[in-house]
């Protein structure tokens, strides 16, 4: 080869070379510019979910919209991979070539994410839909609404309604946080769930009469009964057997992480009068750093590690869920959890290896059945809150935060539950709840204002702690519940049971005999005097006039 | 411009004629053909892996907390640290099939043979050293594959004879993985090995400068024409043409093909499948068809065959002149290699 040709060939190759790092040059721009969020990524839609993206952009731009935000769309997840059906699922339709299902369950998503869908299973979040037969449920169905469509009481202008749905409160209130039970149409005018499916391990379901009945279009496609779908409850009962729904935190069709990673994510549930976390986060210093330092939270980071990818301030995932530089990331905010106080009288979270709380008293048999103590749990929680706080300060806030959680249980939970108990030995109450006024009365203490004083105090927020919580919790305990238990063995007296009346009052009598509830019984003048005068001397007032 | 030249010259006391002879020694014909340049694309690939090699290690922390961490920062974040990374893992790749393919030319060129087998054995450490340059490589990124490899590697050296736990030992500083192993690796994949491998060069380079580069002679090669061409430009323009390709090659590659990061490397979790990286696909082969200490002992055992194999071929043509023993052996040899090395990559396990 002549010296010139290879001149020119070097030369050719030279500008080649140029241009493949211009290219690099070029990719590394548009790398940072979707990492400042100034282009849109760039999105491979895969050849398989070419045509759901081509036909939904018209329909539905939305969601297609949504999914070109994900970080699936940028790892070449598309439609199929998670719609993806097999023969012989119950909920599988043919779709343009494929089949598919429209509900994406736990079951599905851990094909890829395995660890996380374990972890959930684990966890309370994916227990959710336990609720559908508990007392909260009968507040719904019941008290609120009726099991049993019923007649309308007059007609109503402009909207016909022929029959009432009672479970209306039910499906719209209630399950849609806890996770309905989700069922299709029957064509017998019915509906089947989970139960009548009876799937198997690989979540197919084996009674063939059951899915032979579901209810399908003219293409074939399965018809959802309308009360339970739409519905994207963390503790969903799905039809393949799996609980729960990844989207009800990962909303689709985006999947945010920087979504799930804020408060608001949690408040769509984790609010209101029975638990307001939320509002509660908003109140403590936790929160009012989040909404002043937002910006330095490096939300929109790929990896998001407490002390190393942020510092500013802790949100619900922070604490709960998310990974610190000593602690994992986990999908069971249950494991840094060391008290539960969803319950009447709080219990400690020792559990077994079913994840269940050990509840026995006998301290043999609670070392035997315990796989995790509340204590390693505490531990975990505290490797985040290390990050932050001196292990004294840490361990200062636990003992307040027991000392509490005691409190409550043992001055109103553990004496109220005694006096509902008496009344129901006696035969004083009904064993139906919520058709007596005391039932309501304790279930406010209990449920909404002893929660509220509980998670107020496990969250440094001293407003729910008192005046939402311990001080509406004495107000139920002595000014409603006391009387009301008062009033009704009065009525019993009155009416012939004059001995069950008088073992109620009896237990009232010693509760309120114990020195935390004397002041109540024989008033605290000598009380209050003492407070007044430590006043004077610390602040020279003596803390309002003596009424 | 005369000023600076003779201060310089007084320095450098190098004449102009000098380093033209020194740089411009003849060339053999047979180096047009561009299978003969083969030699010079690893010490190419070389250069990029120290350039890239210390880019990298800028970022590089080599403690077991933050070592994977770092990779992903290099990887996520850093400007242009996918590209200087992809490019870094593929010059690897290359430099590996490149000093493998060197070899299999200078074996069945015969061109080891009197007076060059000393030259051979130091391309026989030259191998190995990139080997281990590689090994320690992946292990320093603290994947599930470099922490499995790397106790799986030190476990196969366990097994050798006497000698074996103390080479464990050796290699991961302790009796198991700990926190002293990973700087144990980092120090020699980015400094014992790449001095180690620059003084082989060093000798390898010496040795064929005063031995000369082995002449062949091709039937369609003129008897009237010369024999030999010049180094200075002629063979240079060659290099630096085999170099832009590579450095193309390595573009798109890093580009395409950029280097992903697996799942942390987690001590509790063993793996489903460990597999080395694929120049080790041979090793691990090998290690599964024969128990133990025997496939360690014989893996040692034709390693050390290959290194001495220049006297063996001597002794073999000593007794059969004309015995085309080498050039059968070499053949079996690497049908063998591509035999495992296809075969490990084909199986799950």
């Amino acid at each position: 080869m002549q010296l010139t040709t290879k001149r020119s060939i070097i030369g050719v190759l030279g500008i080649l070379f140029l241009i493949s790092l211009i290219f690099v040059q070029w990719m590394e721009v548009v790398r940072k510019q979707e990492e400042a969020g100034l282009a849109k990524p760039h999105i491979a839609v895969p050849a398989s979910s070419q045509a759901c993206v081509d036909c939904h952009r018209q329909a539905q731009p939305g969601i297609v919209a949504h999914w070109e935000g994900s970080t699936h769309a940028r790892k070449g997840v598309g439609c199929v991979e998670c719609h993806q059906a097999e023969e012989g699922d119950a909920d599988v339709f043919a779709h343009f070539g494929q089949n598919i299902a429209t509900i994406v369950t736990p079951r599905d998503c851990s094909k890829c994410h395995q660890k996380e869908a374990l972890e959930f299973a684990h966890s309370h979040h994916s227990k959710g839909g336990n609720i559908l037969a508990s007392l909260d449920n009968f507040l719904a169905e019941t008290v609120e609404g009726h099991r049993a469509p019923f007649n309308p009481h007059g007609p109503t202008p402009g909207f016909d309604v022929q029959s009432v749905n009672g479970m209306a409160s039910a499906f719209s209130g209630c399950q849609q946080c806890h996770g309905s039970k989700v069922a299709f149409q029957s064509t017998d005018g019915g509906a089947i769930n989970v139960d009548d499916l009876k799937p198997g391990p690989d979540g197919k379901p084996t009674n063939s009469e059951a899915v032979a009945k579901i209810a399908r279009n003219q293409d074939q496609k399965p018809l959802f009964h309308a009360a339970t779908w739409p519905n994207t409850g963390i503790g969903r009962l799905n039809m393949d057997g799996s609980r729960g729904s990844c989207s009800a935190c990962h909303s689709r069709h985006d999947f945010s992480p920087r979504r799930a990673r804020q408060p608001e994510n949690c408040g769509k549930c984790h609010l209101g009068p029975d638990h307001p976390q939320k509002e509660i986060y908003e109140e403590s210093k936790h929160g009012v750093a989040y909404r002043d330092l937002r910006e330095q939270m490096n939300l929109d980071a790929e990896s998001w590690v407490l002390g190393k990818d942020y510092n500013a301030a802790p949100t619900c995932a922070t604490c709960h869920m998310s990974a610190n530089t000593r602690e994992p990331a986990t999908h069971d905010p249950g494991e840094r959890i060391s008290w539960t106080n969803r319950p009447p009288i709080s219990l400690r979270m020792d559990t077994d290896a079913e994840h269940k709380i050990v509840t026995a008293t006998d301290p043999v048999e609670r070392e035997k059945q315990i796989a995790d103590t509340a204590e390693q749990k505490r531990q975990r929680m505290k490797n985040g809150c290390s990050h932050c706080h001196t292990p004294d300060y840490i361990n200062g806030f636990y003992k307040q935060y027991d000392d509490l959680v005691v409190l409550y249980n043992e001055k109103f939970a553990k004496p109220g539950m005694q006096i509902m108990n008496e009344l129901l030995k006696q035969g004083l109450r009904t064993k139906t709840d919520f058709d007596e006024e005391i039932e309501w009365t304790w279930f406010y203490l209990w449920h909404h204002e002893g929660r509220r004083a509980r998670h107020g105090a496990s969250m440094m927020a001293p407003d729910y702690t008192h005046w939402h919580g311990m001080f509406e919790v004495a107000e139920r305990f002595y000014i409603h519940l006391i009387p009301q238990a008062r009033e009704i063995a009065k009525h019993a007296a009155e009416h012939g049971k004059a001995e069950q009346a008088k073992a109620v009052n009896e237990v009232i009598d010693a509760l309120l005999a114990r020195p935390e509830h004397k002041w109540f019984k024989e008033g605290a003048e000598g009380q209050t005097e003492a407070i007044r005068k430590a006043m004077q001397e610390r602040y020279g007032q003596g803390g309002g006039e003596k009424k | 411009m005369f000023g600076i030249g003779a201060w310089l010259h007084e320095r450098i006391p190098i004449r102009g004629e000098q380093l033209r002879e020194m740089t411009n020694e003849p060339v053999p014909n047979h180096l047009r053909r561009w299978w003969f340049c083969l030699g010079g694309t690893p010490a190419y690939l070389f250069v990029v892996q120290i350039a890239t090699g210390i880019l990298l290690a800028l970022y590089y922390e080599s403690s077991p907390d933050r070592a994977y961490e770092s990779v992903r920062h290099i990887t996520h974040e850093v400007a242009f640290g996918w590209y200087i990374r992809s490019v870094h893992k593929w010059a690897a790749t290359l430099m590996i099939a490149a000093v493998i393919l060197h070899q299999m030319r200078v074996f069945f060129t015969g061109a080891y043979r009197k007076p060059r087998e000393l030259n051979w054995m130091v391309g026989m450490c030259l191998l190995v050293c990139t080997l281990m340059t590689g090994f320690t490589g992946y292990s320093l990124v603290y994947e599930q594959l470099s922490y499995w490899g790397a106790t799986v590697g030190a476990n196969i050296n366990e097994t050798v004879p006497l000698i074996g736990p103390l080479m464990k030992r050796l290699l991961l500083a302790g009796e198991a993985y700990n926190q002293q192993t990973l700087p144990r690796f980092f120090i020699l994949h980015a400094a014992v090995l790449p001095v180690a491998i620059v003084g082989l060069l060093g000798i390898h380079i010496t040795l064929l400068r005063l031995q000369g580069v082995t002449e062949f002679q091709f039937e369609d090669e003129k008897p009237d024409e010369p024999r030999h061409f010049n180094f200075f430009p002629d063979h240079l323009y060659t290099e630096l043409i085999v170099g832009l390709v590579l450095m193309i090659l390595l573009s798109v590659l890093a580009t395409v093909f950029p280097a992903e990061l697996g799942p942390k490397a987690d001590p509790l979790t063993t793996p489903e499948v460990i597999k080395p990286e694929w120049f080790f696909y041979v090793t691990f082969r090998w290690l599964k068809l024969f128990p133990g200490t025997a496939a360690v002992l014989s893996m040692g055992f034709i390693l050390f065959t290959m290194f001495l194999w220049p006297l063996l071929d001597g002794l073999i043509r000593r007794f059969w002149p004309k015995s085309e023993f080498s050039v059968w052996a070499g053949i079996v040899a690497v049908l063998a290699i591509v035999g495992l090395t296809v075969w490990e990559g084909a199986v799950a396990h």
